[in-house]
């Protein structure tokens, strides 16, 4: 009973990774992505046990973002109406403006940390004014007797 | 046409790859048996294996058999090219004298 249900357990985790591999590769460069597929499932079939396929086939999720990211910052075709009369593809850096997207990432990072460190500023300083309101009233207060106790022997 | 760049980014993955390939350089591996060797894992090794072909350090080209009566699907085999020869015996040459390439 425990080895059927094994049996099931890696069927089903060889099949997760034959999805995981079919949709990394759709994700892929369309040039890339037919390829990529053939020799990701080829390789699949060279790993001995299901763990180690379902590995590889997060793996190869991986790869495809890190592929489709140097892919996109490499060889994005610009289209020029000169360049495409003579029957040219150029290739440009895609621009994200005035940062680079590590830059933009780290800045909205140091952004948002930014925000919520005023926001919790603020809030602890409203909370802290409310509850030190009612203190704020003068009040004189009674003199208190001092009794000066002197011990004996001293 | 310009010229490719056949410059890449060296990480100790990649010096790891171009070792495996450097042992026997005319041999043809796939990316399931540089993984055996390097241990490195398939998110890391498949964008390092494209990136050297893409620089002209490797080709690759599908196995030459027939996949029914194998019983198994063909695999892509990555071989090193003279170019990659060259530049990586550079690479190593350079690690060995002290200074990075």
């Amino acid at each position: 009973m425990s080895q059927r249900n094994e049996q099931s357990t890696q069927s089903r985790l060889e099949g997760v990774s034959h999805w995981l591999i079919h949709h990394a590769a759709r994700q892929a460069p369309e040039s890339l992505s037919s390829r990529l597929e053939e020799e990701w499932l080829a390789d699949l079939q060279c790993r001995s046990t299901a763990l180690s396929k379902l590995g590889h086939a997060l793996g190869c999720c991986w790869a495809t973002v890190v592929i489709v990211n140097e892919y996109s910052r490499v060889q994005v075709p610009a289209a020029s109406r000169v360049v495409a009369a003579k029957g040219y593809i150029t290739l440009a850096d895609r621009n994200f403006g005035y940062f680079s997207l590590r830059s933009g990432t780290l800045f909205l990072i140091l952004g948002l940390h930014a925000t919520l460190f005023c926001g919790l500023i603020t809030t602890l300083s409203l909370t802290r004014g409310l509850a030190a309101e009612p203190n704020l009233s003068n009040q004189v207060l009674n003199a208190v007797p001092i009794e000066i106790t002197v011990l004996p022997g001293r | 046409m310009g010229k490719k760049d056949t410059n890449v980014r060296m990480s100790l993955q990649t010096l790891r790859v171009l070792e495996a390939f450097l042992e026997n350089p005319t041999v043809q591996l796939a990316g399931a048996e540089v993984h055996q060797r390097c241990g490195i894992a398939s998110g890391t090794l498949y964008p390092i294996l494209l990136r050297l072909e893409s620089a002209g350090w490797f080709v690759s080209q599908w196995e030459s058999i027939d996949p029914s009566s194998a019983g198994r699907p063909r695999r892509r085999l990555y071989r090193l090219t003279s170019t990659g020869l060259r530049r990586a015996s550079e690479v190593f040459a350079s690690f060995n004298r002290g200074v990075l390439a």
